[in-house]
């Protein structure tokens, strides 16, 4: 594939001039000829970068970036790494080029993370090209970026289906794939993933490479950390490969602007990146070295540790002293100096844990993302050539949304009221905190341990912190949780986003347990709004709460379009009060946070078959609105808990006080409806919940089984 | 104290200012900046800076550094620092900057400009929205603020070649520094697994090797 034919000339001159007005029309000339057209002319299109945003919008400048797929000649020859192994640098580069393209055009098709996954395009190359696969292996923390290893390995047709329903996971997965060597999603896990398959390997006595990358944000977690020392203290071989785009929290903007660094690592790394002024003295000590050399090893790499001990910068002293060798820092983005360093350390027998500091650029080679705030971290369906996302028009605005509305009012009037989070301002909408009160609002970087314990110190001063953090993250400070805040019955309100199933994400988000693990907390208060009012009233119930902790959750997804309290202000619930929504007979469904909505649906399928449910919001898991639990048990043949969470949650606690309040010795029938002993795979919300068995449908049809009427049951499934 | 060492005299005539910077032209761009700063302070001894409060030093410097070419308007307009353009303090932070921008750039947008004016408001336009995106990344601002309080100031257009080749020039500075790391690298493993390694990861090593001798 060294063909390059140069049939439009004129074309190509027209590409050099600059401002020239590019209709969509040219871009396809490139593509319709297919096998002829040599790639690298399609780099005209974007190397050029052009100074940011004045008032006139990129489109009317003519887009700057493909609008069909370019030709892939190179891509289309690798289906997995064994192919790559005889291509030359430059050809490397051209499939780095390829990949690339590929990878915007998939994203733009299907939404994902695009920003990562176009940042690491060379690295994964060059550690594809120099490692072997899967006998290597290879890790992704947090697995966003791994679109491009995706497609190199063996999944290139299948990307069209990823995060969808039965598609490929978003993120690294063990059972997609055996190139996959380990599942993530949450962060900071891949060196000590890596240390136990190094430690394996050895126990084994097998002798392939593991390869651990990671980014510069989940360095910021302590069990990166944990692992590191861990790892300098076996000295097994392994390398970890910090990915350094100082890009420390998610989305990498708030709303006003790129977010400078969070905590003091960052600039330790950048300072690492540029040591200018101490480059001389280094020079003077690589030339003591060579003299010391020759026959006198270990004394010249005693003087080179030294020296660069001395002069390598706080921030490489820092790995060094954790054990780990210190190369780098590297360009991210020229493949020829990462082969070359791959493979030297590959070679070289006995190394060793060995950090390779690598620096890239978040959404490096797609224009609109390089410029944008947040480099398009995550993104939904977009067109190509002009960057512009097809975000659809909802009613309502999503709970996250609401969420920070309540906060922001309830801090109006409370000066008390902080928020806390681990790198997601714009995951749990406290970027509009952050941007009413600039000093109230704290990133902790990724680090939800120290994010509670932080809270719990906050809380005995007389502060009012508000943790946000999801449901799913939060598992990782359960400890904090139970020991820092619940134990010494501290004021801190938790606010578990991403209750629930998540969609896209998948398992590896899904916020199944926290109603289990908050609610068997002796001194937690336990809550969730059914509605975006409930949830400005339960924020304000929490601000309220002041002699103990309290927690209430809320799924992804918008609001269903209820009135909301005056000027955003909540008004406290009484604490253990549920109410009833509709009013019935024989049947009632007691349904706990979201799920209450399905059961208001499945009540309404039942009125055409002529019977007519009672609905109850529960509105707290603990403590139980234990009048109206026992009303319904004595009122009803049959009581259904409904709730979008695992075993061991709102539906034990009622069980529970119904057992050892006697309503179960009579006539009473209590059945619970969780979600099932699995987990859920990523796909569409709709899917999601209906493999759960927790829609309408089939709430009402597990009223009708239970009524006897199985026909009915059957035809409502159907 | 920004005016390192430079003595302020009272009424110092600016134009003695050039004499030195246009000697400084022909000296060889060995480390760039750094040595950039320091031939500049060895060798205007006799030169007094105006120490300019409450901004540092400034050197109407040309773009010694790299072949930025520059127009003789640019070279007197380079006079004000970013923040003296956008008319912020130093610690502004970034919603003063925006503030400070839209204004200038709905004020000197060429559109809105007074008949006759419009290329010089052009290029303050221009100007005005450089110092923006240099303002407004905090990476960028880093860069330029560290620049500031060495003395420099370079002219607008010549910052953006001066950038990436700050850029290529540290790259060719990191490619000397892991190249020596990984001959560190190969000549200590050379040693690692002396016996007096009792690391685990060693031990298995010797371990493995010794079964790899006997078969």
């Amino acid at each position: 594939m060294a063909l390059c034919a140069f049939s439009f000339p004129a074309h190509v001159n027209q590409a050099t001039s600059p401002d020239a007005q590019r209709s969509p029309s040219f871009s396809s000339h490139f593509t319709r000829g297919t096998n002829l057209l040599c790639p690298s002319q399609e780099k005209l299109h974007y190397v050029r970068k052009r100074p940011g945003g004045i008032c006139a919008s990129l489109s009317e400048r003519g887009p700057e970036y493909h609008s069909q797929r370019p030709p892939t000649p190179l891509l289309d020859t690798i289906n997995y790494p064994i192919h790559m192994k005889n291509l030359s640098t430059k050809e490397l580069k051209q499939l780095a080029d390829e990949l690339r393209s590929d990878v915007i055009f998939n994203v733009s098709r299907t939404g994902g993370h695009l920003g990562s996954s176009l940042g690491v395009v060379e690295l994964t190359v060059a550690l594809h090209y120099v490692f072997n696969a899967p006998q290597d292996k290879i890790l992704w923390d947090v697995g966003h970026q791994s679109y491009p290893h995706k497609i190199l390995t063996g999944r290139r047709d299948k990307m069209h289906t990823i995060r969808q329903t039965n598609g490929l996971s978003g993120f690294t997965k063990r059972s997609e794939s055996e190139f996959d060597c380990f599942g993530t999603g949450h962060s900071s896990t891949t060196i000590s993933a890596g240390l136990g398959m190094a430690v394996g390997r050895d126990l084994k006595g097998r002798n392939n490479n593991v390869v651990a990358v990671i980014g510069d944000g989940a360095m910021t977690a302590g069990q990166a950390y944990e692992a590191m020392n861990n790892a300098g203290y076996l000295d097994s071989d392994m390398i970890v490969i910090l990915n350094d785009n100082k890009q420390v929290s998610l989305p990498t903007a708030n709303l006003d602007g790129p977010i400078p660094p969070v905590g003091a690592l960052s600039s330790a790394l950048s300072r690492l990146q540029s040591n200018r002024p101490l480059r001389e003295l280094r020079e003077v000590a690589k030339g003591v070295t060579k003299q010391i050399g020759g026959p006198m090893h270990e004394l010249a790499a005693k003087v080179d540790e030294y020296a660069r001990g001395m002069i390598g910068g706080s921030g490489s002293t820092l790995f060094e002293e954790l054990g780990l060798y210190y190369i780098g820092p590297v360009d991210g983005h020229n493949i020829d100096d990462l082969v070359a360093i791959l493979k030297e350390v590959k070679s070289t027998k006995t190394t060793g844990p060995v950090l390779i500091h690598v620096v890239t650029e978040k959404g490096r080679g797609y224009p609109y993302a390089e410029k944008a705030a947040d480099k398009y971290h995550g993104v939904a369906k977009f067109d190509p050539a002009t960057g512009k996302q097809f975000k659809s028009k909802a009613p309502t605005q999503s709970y996250t949304t609401y969420f920070a509305e309540a906060l922001i009012a309830e801090a109006e009037v409370d000066k008390d009221i902080v928020a806390i989070h681990a790198a997601m301002g714009g995951g749990t909408g406290l970027n509009l905190f952050l941007r009413r009160f600039p000093t109230r609002c704290f990133d902790v970087g990724i680090a939800e341990q120290h994010a509670v314990t932080f809270a719990a110190g906050l809380a005995c001063e007389g502060i009012k912190p508000f943790c946000t953090i999801y449901s799913s993250f939060l598992q990782r400070a359960y400890d904090q949780v139970v020991h820092d805040v619940d134990l010494q019955k501290l004021p801190v309100r938790f606010a578990m986003d991403r209750a629930g199933l998540v969609g896209a994400d998948g398992p590896t988000h899904c916020g199944s347990f926290d109603v289990t693990f908050m609610a068997c907390l002796p001194n937690m208060v336990v809550m969730a709004p059914s509605d975006e009012a409930e949830l400005f009233h339960m924020v304000a119930t929490a601000a309220a709460i002041d002699d103990r902790p309290s927690c209430f959750r809320y799924p992804r997804g918008n609001g269903i379009g209820v009135q909301l309290p005056t000027r955003n202000k909540g008004i406290p619930i009484e604490v253990g009060k549920g109410r009833i929504l509709l009013e019935g007979e024989r049947v009632a469904l007691l349904g706990y946070g979201t799920a209450v909505q399905s059961c208001l649906g499945a009540a309404s399928l039942m009125e055409s078959h002529g019977l007519s449910l009672t609905v109850a919001d529960a509105r707290f898991c603990k403590p139980l609105d234990r009048a109206l639990i026992r009303s319904l048990a004595k009122s009803h043949e049959i009581l259904i808990t409904v709730e979008e969470g695992s075993i061991g949650g709102f539906g034990s606690h009622v069980a529970q006080f119904m057992a050892l309040d006697g309503l179960l010795d009579g006539k009473t029938k209590w059945r619970p409806l969780v979600l099932p002993d699995r987990y859920i795979e990523h796909g569409s919300p709709t899917d999601q919940l209906a493999e759960a068995g927790l829609t309408p449908s089939h709430i009402a049809a597990t009223v009708f089984n239970i009524l006897g009427q199985t026909r009915e049951a059957l035809e409502i499934m159907s | 104290m920004r005016c390192y060492g430079f003595t302020p005299i009272q009424g110092s005539d600016s134009r003695l200012f050039h004499l030195p910077t246009t000697r400084l032209i022909n000296i060889p761009n060995s480390n760039s900046r750094f040595s950039f700063s320091h031939s500049s302070f060895f060798t205007s001894k006799l030169v007094s800076a105006t120490c300019m409060p409450p901004v540092s030093l400034r050197t109407t410097a040309r773009a010694a550094v790299n072949d930025g070419l520059m127009t003789e308007e640019a070279a007197a307009a380079s006079g004000l620092s970013f923040y003296e353009l956008l008319g912020i303090p130093e610690s502004g932070s970034l919603v003063d900057i925006k503030q400070a921008y839209k204004q200038l750039a709905r004020k000197y947008h060429p559109d809105v400009s007074p008949p006759g004016r419009a290329e010089e408001y052009t290029k303050r336009f221009i100007r005005v929205q450089e110092a923006y995106e240099i303002l407004s990344d905090p990476g960028r601002r880093a860069l330029y603020d560290r620049d500031l309080a060495k003395g420099l100031h370079l002219a607008f257009s010549a910052r953006r070649q001066y950038q990436s080749n700050e850029g290529m020039e540290e790259r060719g500075e990191w490619k000397n520094r892991w190249q020596a790391q990984l001959s560190g690298l190969k000549r200590r493993s050379m040693n690692k697994d002396a016996d007096g390694n009792l690391s685990w990861g060693a031990r298995m090593r010797r371990q493995r090797d010794e079964l790899a001798n006997e078969l």
